[in-house]
């Protein structure tokens, strides 16, 4: 079932609407939904001040969807912590876009603010414009950013993207910000832009895997190069993405030969990063 | 005519504690011990002065002042409090006190300085010494993008290159000194080693740095514009060396990616203590900016970038940093406090504070006073007034009162004692 909201404002202050999840609104009436609070600086409004609510709600989360009709690249956390369902974001998202997310799907087409997917464990996010700094991230002060799930982006990611990824999936399609998937323990980052100075950096290792399509900026000096060769798991690996995620860019390396650099020495890591030698 | 002893010297994050003053009939005449920043301070203290507080530019009396910026901030929905390095820790307590009572945005100019050697801090520690055990003990010291012969005036004499201590009776000839920069400075030229290195490359040397001390064999023959073999000279001196100290500034910080930066040099400092003792100090600048991020902690859990909107602390540097929620235009009333935003801040920024009611509380005229709709004079601290502040290596020091202020000019915090009991009102007793 779907619920349809329509944004009535372009708030000048952000919202921030963590009330906007499948879990949330499952079981509710319209007019529950529409009383939601969001917070808005110092004030607690109304779900209805910001949106206009149609359709039907469902019991279930993981058989709502939400789609947003409309820009709310103004409202945080949409998504933040669902478990199941999905939402549709018309326009672009503001910051925390799926944070702490641990099931379900979100598809925005637009751009996505910082912070997007930050500590999700699960679940699946499709960006189709670029997302901020700090993809899939851990927040300050935390040792564990993404520790599952999968993140698309169609477009190009920020600074720090994948910064203490634990496990799961992040591909981006455009290029990516400095520093990707720094202090890196587990996961693996698919890059088919270019990627920008000190990707991998502090990356300990843990079967954490960087490949980059489109080569490194400037690749750092305690990643140490290894070998040349075409590995199978990569073939199985590009497979899942051009069949199961259709990303169809990984169609065009099922043959191409990958340069392996181990790294990061600085801190005894063995974490790999593979270029494509194309 | 009184002369005071071991005034303490209220201009940089050195806080020297022996200068002398001597003031006659309210006024200072002489200072000794002072740098020349410090000189230039206290015996121009009262030059550019505000006088009495303003309201649209409109001469007032503080009880005005205070009534309307309590108006302006208790209607708010998205008030933003900024600046407090340059106040004492009793000021910095009331604001954030203010903080929570108006649900607002809290920040200091550690946010544009040294914030990441703060998000450091939190996330993997820093190994710390007082300057005084450096004074006594260090035999490698390292300026990592910092340099005090611009900065930190005494510095050099006072705690890293020439005193005499304990285990260093030979001063300077005791101390082994290393440079890293990315352009030749007054310090590179009194140096041991002095390296010029290649702009925003700092954490790929201290990456090399830290592989070589973990014994890894480094393939190229040069990172960041240094030969390996220097770099390998460098390492092996760390390793040896008694005691190591590595004092980092803005450099470091304020280069890209500054976050990443300081935690390699951490990162680096750690792995030497596997072989010897070192420590790593940031350079901080203003007088009380360690003070602001402490207490800041010990009231909120935070040391910057504190949101009170939802009625607890919340952190997040990037979102509730001050410069990154005016470029957002988020704001809606800000508060400044012993700061000048407006010369500082990025166009983006200052450009949204010029558009919303800007309340400032300050010593002497500024940018940010000229832009600002209310301006309420306050007391210099360490002059004026007394207080405490942190030094750079987190020694509390107190300040002292040497003079008089004018007649109504309060220090910072009564005026924020009086706003916050004003605001309660407003608020309906809360
Ligand atoms: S070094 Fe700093 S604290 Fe010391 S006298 Fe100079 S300005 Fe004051």
């Amino acid at each position: 079932m779907e619920v349809f909201l329509k944004p009535k404002v372009k708030p000048l202050i952000p919202v921030e609407a963590e009330v906007l999840t499948p879990d949330r609104f499952a079981g509710m009436k319209l007019s529950e939904i529409e009383g939601l609070p969001v917070y808005v600086g110092n004030r607690v409004e109304k779900l209805s001040d910001y949106f206009e609510l149609e359709g039907s709600i469902s019991e279930k989360p993981a058989d709502q969807q939400i789609t947003i009709l409309g820009d709310a690249s103004r409202i945080k956390y949409i998504g933040y912590g669902m478990t199941a369902g999905r939402i549709l974001v018309e326009g672009g998202a503001g910051m925390h876009l799926g944070s702490h997310m641990s099931g379900g799907e979100i598809v925005v087409k637009g751009n996505a603010s910082d912070w997007a997917g930050a500590e999700m464990s699960g679940g699946l996010i499709s960006i189709l414009g670029n997302t901020g700094d700090l993809l899939g991230s851990a927040y300050r002060g935390s040792r564990e950013g993404m520790t599952g799930g999968c993140i698309i982006v169609k477009g190009n990611a920020g600074i720090e993207s994948g910064i203490f990824m634990r496990r799961g999936t992040i591909v981006v399609e455009g290029e990516i910000g400095s520093f990707a998937g720094a202090h890196m323990n587990g996961g693996a980052i698919f890059i088919f832009g270019k990627a920008s100075r000190g990707v991998g950096a502090e990356m300990r290792g843990n079967g954490s895997m960087i490949v980059c399509f489109k080569g490194v900026d400037s690749l750092l000096p305690t990643f140490i190069y290894n070998t040349i060769y075409k590995p199978n798991f990569m073939r199985i690996y590009l497979k899942f993405l051009f069949n199961t995620l259709k990303i169809d860019k990984a169609g065009e390396y099922f043959e191409t030969p990958f340069k392996r650099y181990v790294g990061d020495a600085a801190v005894g890591g063995d974490g790999e990063i593979f270029i494509a030698e194309t | 005519m009184e002369v005071f002893s071991d005034v303490v010297c209220p201009f940089c994050g050195c806080l020297c504690d022996d200068l002398e003053i001597t003031v006659e009939n309210n006024k200072i005449i002489k200072t000794k011990n002072s740098c020349a920043i410090s000189l230039s301070k206290f015996m121009h203290h009262e030059d550019n002065r505000l006088n009495y507080p303003t309201v649209d530019g409109r001469r007032t009396d503080l009880v005005e002042a205070i009534n309307e910026s309590a108006k302006i901030l208790a209607s708010a929905k998205r008030p933003l409090i900024y600046g407090l390095s340059s106040t004492e820790c009793e000021a910095i307590n009331r604001s954030i006190e203010l903080a929570e009572l108006i649900g607002g945005v809290i920040d200091s100019t550690a946010s544009v300085c040294h914030g990441p050697t703060i998000i450091t801090e939190q996330s993997i520690g820093l190994i710390k010494s007082t300057l005084g055990e450096i004074k006594n003990r260090a035999d490698l010291i390292i300026f990592w993008g910092s340099n005090p012969t611009e900065s930190h005036l005494r510095h050099l004499t006072r705690y890293s290159m020439f005193p005499t201590g304990l285990f260093t009776p030979e001063g300077r000839k005791n101390r082994f000194i290393v440079a890293v920069d990315v352009r030749k400075t007054k310090l590179s030229r009194i140096v041991d080693l002095f390296l010029e290195i290649e702009p925003n490359k700092d954490f790929e040397l201290i990456s090399a740095l830290r592989a070589i001390v973990r014994g890894v064999k480094i393939e190229a023959e040069q990172v960041s514009g240094i030969p390996i073999n220097i770099l390998k000279e460098l390492a092996e001196r760390m390793k040896k060396a008694r005691f190591g100290v590595v004092f980092y500034g803005l450099g470091l910080t304020q280069s890209e990616m500054g976050d990443m930066n300081v935690n390699a040099a951490v990162g680096l400092v750690s792995d030497l203590n596997h072989h010897t003792k070192f420590v790593i100090l940031p350079m901080r600048g203003h007088f009380n900016v360690a003070g602001a991020n402490t207490v800041s902690s010990w009231l909120s859990g935070y040391p910057f970038a504190i949101d009170y909107s939802r009625g607890y602390s919340r952190y997040n540097p990037g979102e509730f940093t001050a410069v990154d929620l005016l470029e957002r235009k988020e704001a809606d009333a800000a508060l400044i406090i012993a700061s000048d935003p407006v010369a500082h801040f990025p166009a983006s920024a200052v450009e949204h504070l010029t558009k919303i009611p800007l309340i400032t509380i300050d010593q002497k005229v500024n940018m940010t006073t000229l832009l600002s709709r209310i301006v309420i004079p306050a007391a210099t601290v360490g002059i004026e007034a007394d207080g405490t502040a942190y030094r750079m290596d987190g020694i509390p020091i107190r300040l002292k009162k040497i003079i008089e202020p004018s007649e109504g000019i309060l220090p910072d915090s009564e005026i924020l004692k009086m706003m916050i009991d004003k605001i309660r009102v407003l608020k309906g007793g809360y």
